[in-house]
């Protein structure tokens, strides 16, 4: 197997029609029942889900922990998905889907075994449970926990649920956007609009007693606007993304979300070839944050530090970055889009601080990377769907807010690239070397933001940029993606404006 | 069961009709799929499963719909395909929404091995302990990140109302490794894996393990060079940093958005005349190929670039419509709930005349280039920037590795500049290129 490349990156519209597609959802669905799943309830925390026979459940774990192992849990979902794509003004596609599913894991000391079917019935988990426990022969046996009802706080409020919003409602809203990217400019040529939404209902139910259940509605709007003036071409892009109803556009207009893509797109035809080597760097707050998130989050996954081969292993404790740095992963931040409730092995999701001033505190942990290194669940055990095992993943997680004013830090930085926006990147967690691409970047002369430059890929390694970042903003903003780790999560990263020295910039000219 | 799901598909494209389709399209696949992950001659997983799904492409007056589920009882399935009816109507009308006539299926050897299934799941628990021990052996490497080994089989059945019912089965199995190499605070990882369609033509795990260990140290000791402009070898590991841009600048619906760097270059010289580009969906025993594409067009193989000159745009059948020219098989599908976009089958870049050691032999100053990061070229601008890694070339010698350095330049200088082609190619790559070299690009150092 490869080491994963871990990466948050551009989605190209196929590849994020894959990812949204691929969900799990519960359910055989009888008509009236699908009526039910598909009007989400009020408020959240609540699912419509209808509650599955814990006696059936308990027979299932017994039966995975039959051969032996210390732990098992079944994890039943269902998604109900919706997307339309809009390219040329007009409507490209509509797609509706219903996914659902079980899963049945095993864990016998390091050894994970894992089986899932797409038909949620007693007989198919049995048989997944057997499939699963292949792994925990001949190992001492655990005696589940008879399950009972288990309830987590909610940080998701929703006041117009997905599933009362007639699909007239998604499509003005997209409309909307497209006129508003056209108007912008006349050499704006072509907008793109991806809107997507969810309701992801699950159902959790382990050896250790619990039995969880609730639903997370998820909004999802992207916005490409390309630009060409006959000598120049560019594509931009602006997101929006809540764990929320339809509300979300309410508080941020679609107008806004495809102007903002179309000013990049114009700002950046005037762009020059970008200087290669060595420079420093401002980036400016928001989904910037996404360069921690590669460089410093993943390396702080404890599934590579439990394997012992992790670029922080062996690092708790001790001095790895600046004083001014300290880095959050918080699954509770009330609706972002990186909010999970509980994760997806049913520990509650809480504010983690994984570097204090500088100082490792902590890693983000699932229940198996918790046991191997004796630490606490962290809430951040996550899956794609139904067919993937939980494994440790970030949610929310950002740079936390300084003193510098954003103003200063660039008038102090005499020479060096201002990154307005990012791409995406990815990151190698064993050796901590990273790469981002720039979406919108310009030169710095004399303390100064001036000329746009074409997107170019900055590269450094993860110890050596939270050692060389120097000055950290007032500004803290967020920006939403999508992670990538051999299956995707939602996530948002978040920074103020930073300035880190000494980044290798991967310009076309001296 | 094959059987079961032909009729299956027949019957889903006519209860789409009935329900009020002008024209459908049933995409039905089923899977099964096991891996298995070791570390440190432990098993770390082990997952299996079969699941099945179906997407069905509708047609209203013109408009589409989509909707996909993996739930096959006749209550879901109509309920579904409601969905895709009521969501069409909502679209806006395209003359091109058509579907495929062709009932052509292009007779392509191989694409199933009946055999993986049979053979013992102890067996290839063991080829993955034994492959990470064997990448183990070299001193230098301190670590493993594990070894793995996965298969699956698949199954596809497409039907359409305009009498197509099409299906084929495939199957594929993969072994791979990853290792860690450790020399004081440095930290290298390489890995290696090979996938085939048939269990007994993976490669001999001495092989692999030899290729993943050989990555992992030879960027070991690394010196920092200085920004300046070199010639640049691609080895054929990361050719796809450029094929790629390529692809998806000749994506036919890209082209007729004006939303690709090569929209205006068709039968123009765009490249070097040592670049010749080719995609066969018909090769035999290749995990790319399939008798016909992802809306039952029979695949064929196309030559997209010849010495340069720009010969194909890749088309599915929608775009092939509005750009009024036939579909060339490239409807690519990413399972039953995604719909048909365009992609390629196996590219490859025709080989040159030269040895690997030749090219080398003949570059006074320049990057052997192992190791790239970064999307690659960006098909709209038609720019290149990316990180690197690989062995410097002075006078014709390796003289060191090389690391943390960038390289960036325009695609349409870059692809001219190519003025050396290997004749090391290996096809059994679904993207494969042999060596080749760029006369200068720019590279970001200290």
């Amino acid at each position: 197997m490869k080491i994963e490349k871990i990466s948050v990156r551009d989605i190209p519209r196929r590849r994020f029609l894959e990812l949204s597609m691929k969900g799990g959802l519960l359910i055989a669905a009888t008509p009236a029942l699908l009526a039910r799943l598909t009007s989400c309830q009020r408020g959240s925390g609540r699912s419509s889900l209808p509650d599955m026979d814990k006696e059936m459940l308990s027979k299932v774990i017994a039966k995975a922990l039959e051969k032996g192992g210390d732990f098992a849990d079944v994890y039943i979902e269902n998604r109900i998905s919706r997307q339309i794509v809009m390219e040329e003004s007009k409507f490209k596609s509509g797609l509706y889907g219903i996914s659902q599913g079980a899963g049945v894991r095993v864990i016998s000391g390091n050894k994970t075994g894992y089986a899932y079917t797409d038909e949620i019935t007693g007989e198919k988990m049995m048989r997944a449970a057997e499939v699963a426990s292949y792994v925990a022969q001949n190992s001492a046996a655990t005696a589940p926990v008879s399950i009972s009802e288990t309830t987590r706080p909610s940080f998701v409020t929703v006041l117009q649920p997905l599933g009362e919003i007639a699909d007239e409602k998604r499509i003005e809203i997209i409309r909307r956007a497209d006129q508003a990217a056209l108007d912008y400019d006349p050499r704006i040529k072509m907008a793109m609009i991806d809107y997507y939404d969810e309701i992801r209902s699950r159902i959790i139910a382990n050896s250790e007693g619990i039995y969880l259940k609730d639903e997370l509605p998820l909004l999802f709007f992207i916005v490409q606007a390309m630009s060409d003036d006959g000598k120049a071409r560019h594509m931009a892009r602006e997101r929006l993304s809540n764990h929320s109803g339809f509300e979300m556009f309410e508080n941020v207009a679609p107008e806004t979300i495809a102007r903002n893509a179309a000013r990049e797109a114009i700002a950046m035809l005037d762009a020059e070839d970008a200087p290669a080597g060595i420079m420093d760097v401002v980036m400016q707050n928001g989904w910037g944050g996404v360069l921690v998130h590669e460089a410093v989050g993943h390396p702080l996954e404890a599934d590579n530090i439990a394997k012992g081969i992790g670029a922080f292993t062996g690092k708790m404790g001790q001095k790895v970055a600046s004083e001014c740095f300290t880095m959050v992963d918080d699954g509770t931040l009330p609706n972002f889009r990186g909010t999970i409730n509980f994760d997806d092995e049913g520990t509650p999701a809480q504010r983690n601080v994984l570097i204090e001033k500088g100082v490792l505190k902590g890693f983000m942990t699932d229940i198996l990377s918790a046991k191997q290194l004796d630490m606490a669940r962290t809430g951040n055990g996550r899956r794609e769907s139904f067919r993937y095992i939980p494994i440790p993943r970030m949610t929310n997680t950002y740079i936390e807010k300084g003193k510098d004013d954003p103003a200063d830090i660039l008038a102090s930085t005499p020479k060096g690239i201002y990154v307005q926006s990012l791409s995406g990147g990815s990151v190698n967690p064993v050796t901590g070397v990273f790469n981002f691409t720039c979406r919108e970047s310009y030169l710095i002369e004399n303390g100064k933001k001036t000329k746009p430059v074409k997107g170019a890929t900055l590269i450094g390694s993860c110890m050596d940029v939270i050692s060389n970042i120097d000055a950290v903003g007032n500004d803290l903003a967020f920006g939403p993606g999508i992670c990538g780790k051999g299956q995707s999560a939602e996530v948002t990263a978040g920074q103020p404006t930073v300035r880190i020295r000494g980044i290798n910039v991967g310009g076309s000219r001296a | 069961m094959i059987m079961k799901n032909i009729d299956l598909t027949e019957k889903l494209v006519r209860k789409c009709m009935s329900l009020g389709a002008d024209a459908a399209e049933v995409f039905l696949e089923t899977n099964r799929s096991l891996s298995v992950n070791v570390l440190k001659s432990e098993i770390e997983t082990i997952e299996e499963a079969s699941s099945q799904g179906v997407g069905f492409r509708v047609f209203v007056d013109g408009k589409m719909g989509f909707s996909h589920c993996n739930d096959l009882s006749s209550r879901s399935l109509e309920d579904t395909i409601s969905r895709a009816i009521a969501f069409a109507r909502l679209s806006t009308p395209d003359e091109n929404n058509v579907l495929t006539y062709d009932k052509g299926f292009t007779a392509v050897a191989d694409l199933f091995d009946p055999g993986i299934t049979a053979e013992p799941m102890e067996k290839k628990i063991k080829m993955a302990i034994d492959l990470e021990n064997l990448a183990m052996r070299d001193p230098r490497i301190t670590k493993s990140a594990g070894a793995g080994y996965g298969e699956g089989e698949s199954g596809i059945f497409i039907g359409n109302s305009n009498g197509i019912l099409k299906t084929y089965k495939s199957s594929g199995c993969s072994i791979g490794v990853s290792v860690v190499a450790e020399k004081g605070d440095q930290k290298n990882t390489g890995g290696e894996y090979c996938t085939r369609v048939f269990f007994n033509d993976l490669k001999p795990l001495e092989e692999i393990a030899a290729v993943a260990s050989k990555k992992a140290v030879q960027l070991l000791d690394p010196v920092m060079i200085r920004t300046q402009k070199a010639v640049i070898i691609f080895d054929p590991d990361v050719a796809r940093a450029l094929l790629g841009g390529i692809i998806a600048g000749i994506n036919g619906e890209r082209v007729l958005q004006g939303a690709s760097f090569l929209k205006d270059q068709m039968n123009k010289q765009f490249a070097s005349e040592l670049l010749t580009i080719t995609d066969d969906g018909t090769r035999g025993k290749s995990r790319g190929s399939a008798p016909f594409d992802g809306e039952g067009v029979p695949t064929a193989r196309n030559v997209l670039v010849e010495n340069g000159v720009l010969k194909s745009f890749i088309y599915n059948e929608k775009a092939a419509k509005r750009a009024g020219v036939r579909s060339t098989g490239n409807a690519s599908r990413r399972g039953f709930s995604s719909l048909p976009g365009i992609g390629t089958h196996n590219v490859y870049v025709s080989k040159g005349e030269h040895t690997r050691n030749e090219i080398i032999a003949a570059t006074k100053k320049g990057l052997l280039l192992l190791e790239v990061t970064g999307y690659g070229i960006d098909p709209v601008s038609g720019n290149f920037s990316g990180g690197a890694g690989g062995l410097w070339v002075e006078n014709g010698e390796i003289v060191h590795p090389v690391k943390g350095i960038t390289i960036a330049g325009r695609a349409f200088d870059i692809l001219n500049g190519i003025d050396m082609v290997g004749n090391d190619l290996d096809m059994t790559r679904t993207n494969a290129a042999p060596t080749f070299r760029v006369a200068e690009m720019q590279i970001g150092g200290k």
